[in-house]
């Protein structure tokens, strides 16, 4: 994102310094747009990026407060149209990734608050899984089916009685395949459990893999999910 | 046949389109709900008919524990139809607060049973409060923006509205040029469309 305040040379030297960032691609919207991109293709839920949506909050204000300032000052109009939109696709960016998550929550909250993946909410959004989605569903529910059968099959989480353990709750499809693009070679990589299958992975090329192989590459952040 | 209506009901969730919503099928639903407690008297009346002739009840492999476990399992298939059926409609309902808004129009809460209506304000509610949280809109922005201004056509007397520092009136038909963020409530409630040339 361009920073707007400043001028003279210290503008230079900002502005050389996000021109380095983004060569680098590594400025907070790239960051953002990294993050979005991963949480919309993986099928589960991944750890939320606090300190960058924070950071991108705080940028998104200040680009708001530089074109207000711009309007009130009579900035040519064409200046302030491109710093709107800037504006409008950061915000867009930060909507859509709280967005994605919040449905997943929705669709697997009763998984993910049985897991440890439960960490990897931030606090809003497991005050948001709990006391609000989680219950507001299995109300539903009860009311509307589980009451109104017999004893036994009242479970939510289990089928029946007899059953061992919970089988009736939704779980992400882990075995799914995604696009992926590495960023740097991470060599010989071992998809499944017996090394049957070991692909060698290039730098800055594209794959199509299951999910659950690459899983633990995603988390650590060395391959990008497109 | 067992299990025949339920699969019915699912039926009838398959063929209408995603995001789609069917009027809730009440009649087939209770019945799915007798025949699971009949499913279930048949189901104890047999386990009663073993315990008295003192057959030990994990063990037996007479005509009537297989007739207990056909009945058990219609049963737990039963169940597991009429969740899916509840819990898709759900999923359908809930995503509507992001397409539609937090009041649905009337030809859609006809629709659902009293349950469902609960479910979705509840809901919506949930969103809201996550959204006064964090203090972000996030129901605004739902495609990739292009153009911070798009050109609209009012479909229906708005009248006088504010939107930012100044207040326009939105007559039927009239043309403005608004900021895509101020159109898309209206836009989502169909009172306005986007106009191209």
């Amino acid at each position: 994102m361009a920073s707007g305040s400043g001028s003279g040379s210290e503008r230079w030297s900002e502005d050389l310094e996000t021109e380095v960032a983004m060569a680098m691609g590594t400025t907070d919207v790239e960051l953002l747009k990294r993050a979005w991109r991963n949480e919309k293709a993986a099928p589960e839920i991944l750890q939320f990026e606090a300190a960058l949506v924070l950071r991108a909050r705080e940028q998104i204000q200040l680009l708001e407060e530089t074109v207000e300032e711009f309007t009130e000052n009579g900035v040519d109009d064409l200046v302030v149209s491109l710093y709107q939109m800037d504006l409008d696709r950061s915000l867009f960016l930060l909507r859509s990734y709280l967005r994605i998550r919040l449905q997943k929550i929705e669709k697997y909250m009763i998984h993910i608050s049985k897991t440890n993946l439960w960490n990897r909410l931030s606090e809003q959004e497991q005050r948001f899984a709990k006391s609000r989605c989680t219950d507001i569903m299995e109300k539903h529910l009860e009311q509307s089916v589980l009451s109104r059968l017999p004893y036994g099959y009242q479970s939510i989480l289990k089928q029946s009685i007899s059953s061992e353990e919970d089988d009736m709750v939704p779980e992400p499809q882990l075995d799914t395949f995604v696009f992926c693009k590495t960023k740097h070679a991470v060599g010989a990589f071992q998809l499944d459990d017996t090394g049957d299958e070991i692909v060698d992975l290039v730098a800055d090329d594209l794959y199509v893999l299951r999910y659950k192989s690459i899983r633990g590459l995603v988390e650590s952040g060395r391959i990008d999910l497109v | 046949m067992y299990g025949r209506r339920a699969s019915q009901l699912l039926r009838e969730l398959a063929c209408s389109e995603t995001g789609q919503l069917t009027a809730f099928n009440s009649d087939a639903f209770d019945q799915v709900i007798k025949e699971c407690n009949e499913h279930n008297l048949q189901l104890q009346s047999l386990i009663r008919k073993i315990e008295d002739e003192n057959l030990d009840i994990q063990t037996t492999r007479n005509e009537d524990h297989f007739g207990a476990v056909i009945h058990h399992l219609s049963l737990i298939r039963n169940k597991r139809c009429l969740m899916a059926y509840m819990y898709n409609r759900a999923e359908t309902i809930q995503s509507l607060r992001w397409k539609v808004g937090p009041v649905l129009p009337q030809e859609i809460q006809e629709k659902l049973n009293y349950s469902e209506e609960e479910c979705f304000k509840n809901h919506s509610a949930a969103i809201q409060s996550y959204m006064s949280e964090l203090d972000l809109d996030l129901t605004v922005d739902m495609v990739p923006p292009k153009d911070p201004y798009i050109r609209v056509r009012v479909l229906d007397d708005i009248g006088e509205v504010c939107l930012g520092d100044h207040s326009i009136s939105l007559t039927k038909h009239s043309l403005h040029f608004l900021r895509r963020t101020d159109a898309e409530p209206f836009i989502s409630q169909g009172m306005m469309e986007e106009f191209l040339e």
